[in-house]
């Protein structure tokens, strides 16, 4: 709550700066901003994933506006955390950050990232219009922001959502999709398994995926969280295992060998019509929605993620862009008028159309943009109850996630039972956090 | 010559000129032209083996958190004892050996048998088809042999299971069950590696001399008695290359593996080469991964002069 007041309070100063400044502000414009940086090559790394193909789409139009080059390295999630703590440590290239939610610590803690207020605070770099309160708080506050600074603007931004075959679910008799947890696996998954068919795919291969898309999706709606107050494993409580045990009870209702799907395997699954639900990022709506890579068009339903008994906690995932420390002052300036453009809220329909998700409210109250893109109001509605810590965000996580990772899975091949999966990964995790000195007051107590 | 005796000279090792001219000893040539010509191999396995070894092993001795570099510390032997104690290590390298028990023998035996098969006389026109497919698989790069598994291992588009499908046996999930992802591991490794020995062996059959063999055949018509008395003391050399060779691939085998399963599912391919990637490259713990490297590469080497105290011995 505290860090959520604070970057209110930062986000209305940064306003007020750009209130004073009304002759700069109306003034300012990209070309006029971008003169000094003419020339300038940025490098910038991203994902192979819809919205970063939205953005090289709209990339031309800055370049040319402005004379700065952008230089995208394109590579997998997978590679991409590790290419660029390689390039920071070694004082690389790159002169912007792309930030998944669960790095912004990491990031931050080791320095390697400016804070956003060095620009924002600049009238020659600030888009007047740039308006920090128009993201959705619980986006800028996850994937920009730590210990109450902004960092990095919200790029690509995901919520967790219920995808389904309305076509399979109406076969079996429902109306519509389940509102809680306890309904998919009692009610749709019985009667949507059979013939071949499941009722749903969870995927949970043994990278950041079992982690986040399982892992951490099965713990929060039952009232679970990796971490107590005091930095304690929370993996024992009744709430967590409650989770836990949910999950394997489920495993009945999903394909064989669900510990190897990952993001294509489910997706794939629901646009073949193997299986009738899958809970997925909302990027993957285009997949979903496109004749040449989905069966279920005509069927496709979308809804936010179902109920736990503690509420909708839907997984939460996302980047953002920011300004890289190693860069030097002229690529930081040109670094940070491309993160402004490319986030800017008169770019977010543009940037929607084109397959990317934006995180500015005002472009899903645009009439039209809910029929256009069917999976808004769901999105929107996931983005109002979400939790930041969903996956704790600090330095240590890259070694806990492998440890969740490994003991998720043995987990549900029912190598270990989920209380003694439990106790090993609490064991491990308090042990790393113990070297990392929050126990004895080294670390302020930040996720 | 001239030249050659100021050189010899020059270092006070005056050699009478007739004798010279008809023998460069090793011991007259100048210390810069010994330099010249080894210098560059030497510096090379320096700057590219031996200085990488030193960082490694002096990493493996510091708490070396690529992400918490603020921290780092010399912990003396602490990354070691830990890797004794890590089951993940010893499971990762119980995996690694037990694909190397299956498929190495299989890969000999095979191998073996095709060479032997393509060493008889007659259609030579086919075993030149033959030799010339057996080096496709080795060819072709890990990594894309790794990708090819896993299409065609694929649960539902892969070919393999079409294939099965014709003779009436159930779509088999051989890369999403445990049990059949380590065996198809061990399945592709042999595919790939088999030609390999198939190749070595030939090579070895065929410095057999000819007389001697003739003479083998006319004594007896048993093949396994020319085998093993006649030839296989000529393909001794080549089977202690296959095996040194095989046995340290198979111990930093990555690729095919890291495309194919990703060490998964589960950790039920997680061979040792992709554990140490993963703590060094995906949890950025490079001490421990050192620490483990450095243990991989103690076992490869007491390995390998086992292999060539037991096999050269026999020659």
């Amino acid at each position: 709550m505290l860090q959520k007041n604070r970057l209110k309070a930062l986000a209305a100063g940064a306003a007020m700066s750009l209130v004073l400044y009304p002759a700069t502000a109306s003034a300012w414009s990209l070309e006029e901003a971008a003169e000094p940086y003419a020339g300038t090559t940025i490098d910038v790394v991203f994902l192979l994933r819809p919205g970063y193909e939205a953005a090289k789409e709209m990339i031309p139009e800055f370049e040319e506006k402005t004379g700065i080059t952008v230089n995208v390295t394109d590579m997998p999630y997978e590679n991409a955390l590790g290419e660029q703590v390689r390039d920071f440590v070694a004082g690389g290239d790159l002169d912007i950050a792309l930030i998944d939610l669960v790095w912004i610590g990491n990031f931050a803690e080791n320095e390697w990232i400016v804070p956003a207020e060095k620009f924002m605070n600049d009238p020659e770099l600030a888009d007047p219009e740039l308006d920090l309160e128009d993201f959705f708080p619980l986006t800028l506050d996850a994937f920009g922001s730590w210990d109450g600074r902004v960092y990095g603007l919200p790029f690509d931004n995901y919520s967790g959502l219920l995808f389904y075959n309305s076509c399979m679910l109406e076969e079996a008799g429902f109306d519509g999709p389940p509102e809680t947890w306890g309904e998919l696996k009692d009610e749709y998954g019985p009667s949507l398994t059979q013939d071949g068919q499941h009722a749903f795919a969870l995927q949970s291969k043994r990278n950041e995926t079992q982690s986040a898309d399982s892992f951490a999706r099965m713990i929060w709606p039952f009232g679970g969280s990796f971490l107590d107050e005091e930095f304690r494993s929370n993996l024992t409580s009744e709430e967590s295992l409650t989770g836990l045990e949910f999950r394997q009870d489920l495993m009945q209702y999903m394909p064989e060998g669900i510990v190897a799907y990952d993001h294509a395997e489910a997706v794939n699954a629901l646009a073949q019509g193997d299986v009738a639900m899958i809970t997925e990022w909302s990027s993957f709506y285009p997949t979903l929605a496109n004749p040449e890579t989905s069966a279920i068009v005509d069927c496709l339903g979308v809804a936010p993620e179902p109920e736990g008994p503690a509420g909708r906690k839907p997984a939460l995932g996302g980047f953002s862009l920011a300004v890289a420390s190693q860069a030097d002052e002229e690529e930081q300036a040109a670094a940070w008028l491309f993160i402004q453009w490319i986030t800017s809220k008169e770019n977010a329909k543009q940037y929607l159309d084109l397959g990317g998700v934006p995180a500015r409210q005002s472009v899903y109250e645009m009439e039209g943009v809910a029929e256009e893109h069917p999976f808004v109001p769901a999105l929107v509605e996931s983005w109002q109850e979400g939790v930041p810590e969903f996956r704790p965000r600090f330095a240590e996580w890259p070694q806990i996630t492998e440890i969740v990772q490994e003991w998720g899975t043995r987990m549900m091949l029912g190598e270990v039972s989920v209380e003694e999966g439990a106790s090993e990964i609490s064991e491990r995790m308090e042990a790393v956090l113990e070297e990392a000195g929050y126990y004895d007051g080294d670390k302020p107590l930040l996720q | 010559m001239q030249k050659l005796r100021q050189e010899t000279q020059g270092f006070g090792q005056a050699v009478p000129p007739a004798q010279s001219a008809e023998l460069i000893h090793t011991n007259t040539i100048s210390r810069g032209t010994k330099f010249g010509f080894l210098g560059p191999a030497v510096i090379s396995l320096a700057v590219i083996g031996l200085a990488p070894l030193a960082f490694a092993i002096w990493t493996s001795l510091y708490n070396y958190n690529l992400t918490k570099l603020a921290s780092m510390r010399f912990i003396g032997l602490a990354n070691y004892a830990n890797v004794f104690s890590d089951s993940a290590f010893w499971q990762a390298m119980g995996r690694t050996f037990t694909l190397l028990i299956i498929a190495l023998p299989v890969q000999i035996a095979v191998g073996m048998g095709i060479a032997l098969l393509l060493h008889r006389p007659g259609i030579g026109f086919l075993k030149t088809i033959t030799r010339l497919s057996l080096v496709i698989p080795m060819a072709t790069t890990y990594a894309v042999v790794g990708l090819l598994g896993q299409v065609m291992f694929n649960l539902k588009y892969g070919v393999v299971n079409q294939l099965l499908g014709f003779t009436g046996v159930s779509p088999i999930n051989w890369l999403g069950v445990p049990e059949f992802a380590f065996a198809t591991i061990i399945f592709w490794d042999i595919w790939q590696w088999t030609p390999f020995c198939a190749l070595v062996f030939l090579a070895g059959l065929t410095t057999v001399p000819p007389e001697v063999e003739e003479a083998a055949r006319l004594e007896t018509k048993n093949w396994w008695t020319i085998l093993r008395n006649v030839q296989l003391p000529f393909l001794i050399p080549g089977l202690t290359a296959v095996l040194i060779l095989r046995t340290a691939d198979t111990l930093k085998q990555f690729d095919m593996v890291f495309t194919m399963t990703r060490g998964g599912p589960g950790s039920s391919t997680e061979l040792i080469s992709l554990l140490i990637q993963r703590v060094g490259f995906r949890a950025f713990d490079q001490g421990l991964a050192s620490a483990q490297a450095m243990v991989l590469l103690v076992i490869t080497i007491v390995l390998s002069r086992l292999y060539i105290r037991f096999f050269y011995r026999e020659v």
